[in-house]
């Protein structure tokens, strides 16, 4: 990862298009900022290429059939908080894994499908993973405000 | 919730997007062999559905030290609806959750100075009618975060 990239004003403003409206082609964006439409697209290759931005369709839950959303702390014992973590994302139902301060160890985002799917991924597969002492559950019951444009990005993402 | 149902064109179609939302809708017909008619049609009846959106997600580098945090928040029963709504109107609070737990809301927010960490959750949550307590938890580490997936809702929606 490239720690010295550097957003410049016209980078910015770029971005601030492609939050409106990420599928704007390189000449509509040009013409809004005055610019020409290869500059436009040589900043957008190079912020790609230095794994700063990520121009996505972001799909909601619920057109995966995710239905059930939770937020579990995790308290661990006698094991590495980040062994457990990376053991945790490689499970397909937790889409975020964190690391915390505070009274637990680590969070993580569950979604599922319904909750009659909660007994097994609970018993069969959390119960599996080693270290975690204790699960702090808060079930999702609505979604008032959901924005987020910053993320960690991976390389090859 | 409502059942969605998704045929495996709209899933491929959400596939491609999700990994760049700039490939043209010609690319997308060629790779898909389905005219470029229908994959804007179907582009278009995601987004008025909510089911798709498209957005720039920049690094976490863009402000090198910015940590996610999690504030939760023991609001009185009767009122967390809008107490929640005013939590979503706090600057940089990127998400809020109504939750069933130990705390009845979760709100998300990404800080690039302790202080505004402290000064979000005791200054502006905390003394907001009806929060009794609020606690807050810092990510040192992303582990794992999946941005192509999310609770799409409209821009000052709060439903």
């Amino acid at each position: 990862m490239s720690q010295s990239f550097s957003f410049d004003a016209t980078d910015h403003a770029i971005v601030e298009q492609l939050r409106l409206n990420g599928r704007a082609n390189n000449q509509q964006i040009a013409e809004t900022l005055g610019l020409t439409a290869t500059t436009v697209s040589t900043r957008i290759k190079r912020m790609e290429d230095a794994n700063q931005l990520r121009v996505v369709g972001v799909s909601d839950f619920s057109a995966h059939g995710f239905n059930v959303l939770m937020k579990i702390a995790i308290e661990i014992d006698g094991r590495r908080a980040s062994d457990v973590a990376h053991e945790l994302a490689e499970l397909p139902e937790i889409f975020a894994v964190h690391l915390v301060t505070g009274r637990y160890d680590i969070d993580v985002l569950v979604a599922l499908k319904e909750f009659s799917e909660l007994n097994a991924f609970l018993f069969d597969t959390l119960s599996k993973v080693r270290g975690i002492r204790s699960m702090t559950p808060a079930v999702v019951v609505d979604v008032v405000k959901y924005q987020f444009d910053v993320a960690p990005i991976e390389e090859g993402q | 919730m409502s059942d969605i149902v998704l045929d495996e064109l709209d899933q491929d179609l959400i596939r491609l997007l999700a990994r760049d939302a700039r490939v043209s809708n010609r690319r997308i017909a060629t790779d898909l062999g389905v005219t470029e008619g229908t994959v804007r049609g179907r582009i278009k009846r995601l987004q008025q559905d909510g089911l798709l959106a498209f957005t720039a997600i920049t690094g976490y580098e863009i402000a090198s030290k910015t940590r996610l945090a999690f504030i939760n928040v023991q609001a009185e029963v009767d009122r967390v609806r809008e107490v929640a709504d005013a939590i979503a109107q706090v600057p940089l609070i990127n998400a809020v959750l109504l939750t069933m737990g130990q705390f009845n809301i979760t709100a998300f927010g990404l800080f690039e100075e302790l202080d505004t960490l402290v000064e979000t959750a005791s200054d502006r949550i905390l003394t907001i009618e009806g929060v009794h307590h609020v606690e807050t938890s810092i990510a040192v580490k992303t582990i794992k975060y999946n941005a192509r997936m999310a609770k799409i809702t409209k821009p000052g929606e709060s439903d």
